[in-house]
């Protein structure tokens, strides 16, 4: 900037220049005050319709079409949560939910860790192409595999069980990706240390390398959680039994209209509020983390 | 590195083979059970897969099933598929189908066509008391596959007191379509619409057969869709849409006609014999009258509906599942359903006392004497899909060109019948 | 640190452990992954050049290999599964066409609005903004059912400002025809309406996105800028903040700042965001299975979802496997495409040799991003 020291006689090129910073200065702000604005605007726009939603899931269906806009449900009545909890299989849904995703979660953090210690850090051969292939896995669209999955499932005698819901969602080409990423930037020597106080291969892994990759984990934990919570298709095709039902096949068949034949408002958002509560729970509690993690883990 | 391709290769031509080899075995018995007559009996439990029209419904067959497995010793359960076409389509694939289930006029032909169906029609004890329509409806190549559980037809179910409201008396109930129109639009007020029905040819289908068109000629393979007779009865419909005495429910943040009507969006409906037990169960409070639909320039027509209990090839107890099945379309049992949800029992033997027990819908069985069933040929339910959706938007439509591209879809269809 | 074992192996053993270790690691998810996505390709392949009817194993020996025929039926046979398909593929074209832009658009405005320095609570409009994508879509479609309702909130904002709100879901008039018949072409001109392409018009192609899609275009738009909000922003700061200064001093105003200098640092993210944005809107099929299961009028069918509906409501499983396929085609063919259209073509070598003062490209800035985030999927 030659702001600092302003010749004694100005040229008019330094003065327009002056002009300019002094413009610029109060067009900052002017701007900054705009863009604020600008903001909040979207920001109403990006929350409300989640605040509509649970105001709404506290009246009646009545209410819910007489005032679609409000925030303060006229006549507060728990009603449709009695509903969806008592007289329905909600219930039942939120169990399997809870049963699929633990499962899931643990699951994959436990198998992609180790398979993304192997792609980093162990020298088998054949590890390039198979590094190729799981990349490629990641390429096919999911729609190509609803079918054929269901397929696959019906014939190794999965379908219709915890099994089927579970184990195709065990492996993640993403995860495995995360992990190696991660695991190539613990620096070699510390494996070596371990390797040269007399650990195996899988004592290295387990005790030493794991605990580094804590922040990378947490990431994997957070992720699975997410995509095997508001998973659908998979569950759509894996299994038919109303009783293995999770909360995203469940709610979907309640929004299509499979509880009562009518549009019953107030029901479905209950359950579409209680079926996003542990996701946002999770989300606000490590926001940080997600959301840098989400950039770094998509650019690849 | 070679090596390491080929024992990928390897492992890879070993599980798809390994996989042939799981999906190869377990059928070898195939044959045995698609060959009449002759019915597995391992024993077991019994599942039961049905398409509940709501809690009524539920119950009942639930009660009903109960009933059953206490006289007979053996256990059955029932369960209520939310998504029945979904949930057959995969047990059958999966080669673990439910033993019982609803299968209805649309599906048939395709269950019966790929093995599914056990067509046990030839051992049922009581398959002379049938209404004949309804055998047909479950017949194909010749075989009955199942037993019709129930039916019912549409009739035009009015809001008494909305009727009085608007100044109508009984006189004025409507018998041809000028009436129809003319009331519709009396009743039509800011808060309610005269008349609403589902925008689909299970309700608009009324008034073409009213007009003397159809969708399939009686022999079954022509398509009788493009004639003036259908572009008539469209066009009146159309009419009574564009002057607003006629509106679908979605247009009136309603669901179905019964919901509609129940909390008073619309003060008269076309609906079947199921809306009672709806009404019943939802709208306790609202007065109602049912009385048979009103005639079309040919005379009078409504359109009727039934299911069946089918019976899977897979089941591996299938003698249990006749005898239940024989037992839920005994003359009592059908009473029992009547009684719970309304519908009308598919034995002619039970016609009487459903008629004197309850009057109110005496319409609805009436009906029966006019009704046409829906088509069954293998198809015909996707092209009457694309026809529904059309008729979605019936304000604004070309009619002749919507009987035509109904009546390409439905020949194509009809043509590919074997 | 426990005490060595003894004598360790040397090199080439330790070696081979290792390199066993590896395998044994890596096989669970080898297995997985093989046997849930790579048979089931190969398994659908199969199911869609038989005539498997849906019963029993599609392995087994009644089912037989009919060639093309489902293909066929799909793309040339014009009877009603070629009108099904071309309507899901026009559907969803519309739907691809609408949403990538807007989106890209939306989630670079949005992260260049945030990234400014001075503003305060940046971290709160950049959670407010990133909510959405967590959510599950089977809810965020729940809310859409109910706020675009026919006496749904939207429509009461509307009214609010005196206009009629059409009952969204239930709309099935396209866009495109609506436009026109604004302009005053109400029918469709001759040309148009008797030739057509996959068993669809060309007028019928003109249509556009119908209302009801459009309510899914807007909320795809708002399920995922928050992502992509979140891949620019990580670009842009990766950007020197001297290099804007630079462009400033050298009296560039913001757009010549923001499209000579920003933008073309961005190529990269850009290049992600719309190849992940062609990926994701060819196979919506969430939204439509909760919302509207293709209606109305089957202007919200999609080829992912005729794909379910053909094989598992209608029992056509050879032609289901069929349409999944060919979209697979789709997404390989416009993924390559868009990478050759935005493949960075270097500078050309005329310009290297001529120092020109007409372009803004401060002197000192790289003239290339400083930082290459990894090759898109």
């Amino acid at each position: 900037m030659t702001a600092a020291t302003a010749p004694a006689r100005p040229t008019t090129a330094d003065d327009a220049r002056e002009r300019r910073m002094r413009h610029s200065g109060r067009r900052r702000r002017i701007g900054l005050v705009l863009v604020f604005l600008m903001l909040v605007a979207l920001t109403v726009v990006y929350v409300y319709p989640f605040l509509i939603a649970v105001a709404t899931s506290f009246t009646t269906q009545e209410q819910s079409v007489t005032n679609p806009l409000s925030l303060v449900p006229a006549d507060a009545t728990t009603d449709a949560y009695q509903r969806l909890f008592l007289r329905s299989d909600f219930p039942v849904w939120l169990r399997n939910s809870v049963i699929v995703t633990t499962c899931v979660t643990i699951g994959r953090v436990f198998l992609d860790s180790l398979a993304g210690y192997a792609l980093a850090r162990l020298p088998f051969r054949g590890r390039r192409p198979v590094f190729a292939g799981v990349v490629a896995v990641m390429a096919v669209p999911g729609v190509v595999l609803l079918i054929p999955k269901f397929l696959v499932i019906n014939q190794l005698g999965m379908y219709d069980s915890f099994a089927g819901l579970i184990i195709p969602l065990l492996a993640d080409a993403a995860g495995v990706f995360i992990m190696k990423n991660f695991f190539e930037s613990i620096p070699v020597s510390v494996e070596e240390a371990a390797r040269i106080d007399g650990a195996g291969v899988f004592r290295t892994y387990w005790s030493v390398i794991l605990p580094m990759a804590r922040p990378a984990i947490v990431t994997l934990v957070i992720l699975s959680f997410q995509g095997s919570w508001n998973e659908l298709s998979h569950f759509i095709v894996a299994a038919q039994d109303p009783q293995l039902n999770t909360l995203t096949k469940g709610v979907a068949q309640l929004a299509s209209g499979a509880l009562s034949q009518g549009s019953q408002y107030p029901i479905k958002l209950a359950a579409a509020t209680v079926m996003t509560i542990p996701v946002a729970v999770l989300f606000f509690i490590f926001q940080r983390r997600i959301m840098n993690s989400t950039a770094g883990a998509e650019k690849g | 590195m070679r090596t390491t391709r080929t024992a990928l290769t390897a492992l890879l031509a070993g599980g798809a083979l390994a996989l042939t080899a799981c999906g190869g075995s377990g059928f070898s018995d195939d044959d045995a059970t698609t060959d009449p007559g002759t019915t597995t009996d391992e024993g077991g439990e019994l599942t039961v897969l049905i398409g509940s029209s709501g809690d009524a419904e539920t119950d009942a067959v639930n009660a009903a099933v109960a009933a059953w497995a206490e006289e007979s010793g053996s256990d059955a359960t029932v369960t209520v598929a939310s998504d029945l076409p979904q949930q057959l389509s995969q047990g059958f694939a999966a080669g673990s189908p439910p033993d019982v289930f609803y299968v209805g006029t649309d599906n048939l032909a395709a269950y019966a066509a790929n093995g599914s169906l056990l067509a046990y029609g030839d051992q049922l004890s009581n398959v002379d008391d049938f209404y004949p329509a309804l055998v047909d409806n479950f017949t194909s190549g010749g075989k009955l596959y199942c037993a019709p559980k129930d039916f019912s037809t549409l009739a035009l179910v009015i809001n008494t007191d909305a009727w009085t409201a608007a100044g109508l008396t009984d006189a004025e109930i409507p018998t041809d379509w000028a009436g129809l129109a003319d009331v519709a639009a009396r009743l039509t007020t800011g808060e309610q619409v005269g008349l609403t029905f589902g925008p689909e040819y299970q309700r608009v289908g009324v008034f073409m057969a009213q007009a003397g068109g159809g969708l399939v000629s009686d022999d079954g393979a022509t398509a009788v869709a493009d004639s003036p007779e259908n572009a008539e009865a469209l066009t009146f419909v159309q009419q009574m849409l564009r002057d607003g005495a006629l509106a679908f429910p979605s247009a009136i943040d309603s669901g179905w006609g019964g919901e509609a009507f129940g909390t008073g969006r619309a003060a008269m409906t076309i609906e079947g014999n199921w809306i009672v037990g709806a009404l019943r169960n939802d709208f306790p409070d609202v007065k109602y009258q049912v009385v048979e639909l009103p005639a079309g320039p040919a005379g009078q027509g409504t359109l009727q509906f039934t299911n069946c209990w089918g019976i899977a090839t897979d089941s591996a107890n299938q003698a249990a599942a006749l005898d239940l099945v024989e037992f839920l379309t005994s003359t009592d049992q059908q009473a029992g359903f009547a009684d719970a949800f309304g519908v009308m029992p598919s034995v002619q033997s039970a016609a009487e006392d459903f008629r004197s027990s309850y009057p109110e819908m005496t319409a609805f069985l009436d009906s029966a004497d006019f009704a046409v069933g829906m088509p069954t040929a293998q198809g015909a339910n996707d092209v009457i899909g694309d026809f529904n959706g059309q008729i979605e938007g019936l304000a604004d439509a070309d009619v002749a060109a919507m009987l035509a591209s109904v009546q390409t879809n439905l020949q194509a269809v009809l043509d590919s019948q074997g | 640190m426990s005490t060595a074992r003894g004598p360790q192996p040397s090199g080439s053993r330790l070696e081979g452990r290792r390199a066993a270790a590896g395998w044994l690691f890596i096989t669970p998810v080898l297995v997985i992954l093989g046997v849930f996505l790579l048979v089931p390709v190969l398994m659908a392949a199969w199911v869609s050049v038989s005539d498997w009817t849906g019963r029993g194993s599609p392995l087994s020996g009644s089912t037989s290999f009919v060639g093309a025929d489902n293909y066929r039926a799909l793309v040339l046979g014009g009877g009603l599964p070629t009108q099904d398909f071309g309507m899901s593929l026009r559907n969803n074209a519309w739907y691809v066409f609408l949403v990538v832009p807007v989106q890209t658009a939306l989630s670079l405005l949005l992260a260049v609005l945030v990234n400014r320095r001075l503003l305060r609570a940046r971290g709160f409009f950049r959670t407010a903004f990133y909510f959405p994508s967590v959510t599950s879509s089977v809810a965020i479609t729940v809310v859409f059912l109910f706020l675009f309702s026919a006496s749904g909130a939207v429509n009461r904002l509307v009214g609010n400002l005196g206009a009629n709100g059409p009952n969204w879901f239930s709309d099935a008039r396209g866009v495109g025809h609506l436009l026109l018949g604004g302009v005053g072409v109400d029918r469709a001109p001759s040309a148009l309406a008797d030739h057509g392409f996959v068993g669809i018009s060309w007028w019928d192609w003109l249509a556009g996105p119908s209302v009801a899609m459009t309510v899914f275009i807007v909320m795809a738009v708002f399920t995922t800028s928050g992502t992509f909000m979140l891949l620019f922003l990580a670009a842009l700061q990766s950007i020197s903040d001297e290099i804007d200064e630079a462009a400033m001093m050298d009296g560039a105003s913001p757009w010549q700042r923001f499209s000579r200098v920003t933008l073309p640092m961005l190529r990269p993210t850009l290049f992600t965001v719309t190849t992940l944005g062609l990926i994701g809107t060819w196979q919506v099929f969430d939204q439509i299975y909760t919302g509207s299961q293709g209606g109305p009028a089957k202007t919200t069918l999609t080829p992912a979802y005729l794909s379910y509906s053909a094989s598992f409501l209608s029992g056509q499983w050879g032609r289901g496997a069929a349409i999944a396929f060919i979209l697979f085609a789709i997404i390989i063919v416009l993924t390559a495409l868009q990478r050759f259209v935005l493949r960075d073509r270097g500078t050309p070598r005329r310009r290297r040799l001529v120092p020109s003062s007409s372009s803004v490209v401060p002197a000192g800035a790289a003239p290339g991003p400083a930082t290459e985030p990894g090759g898109a999927p």
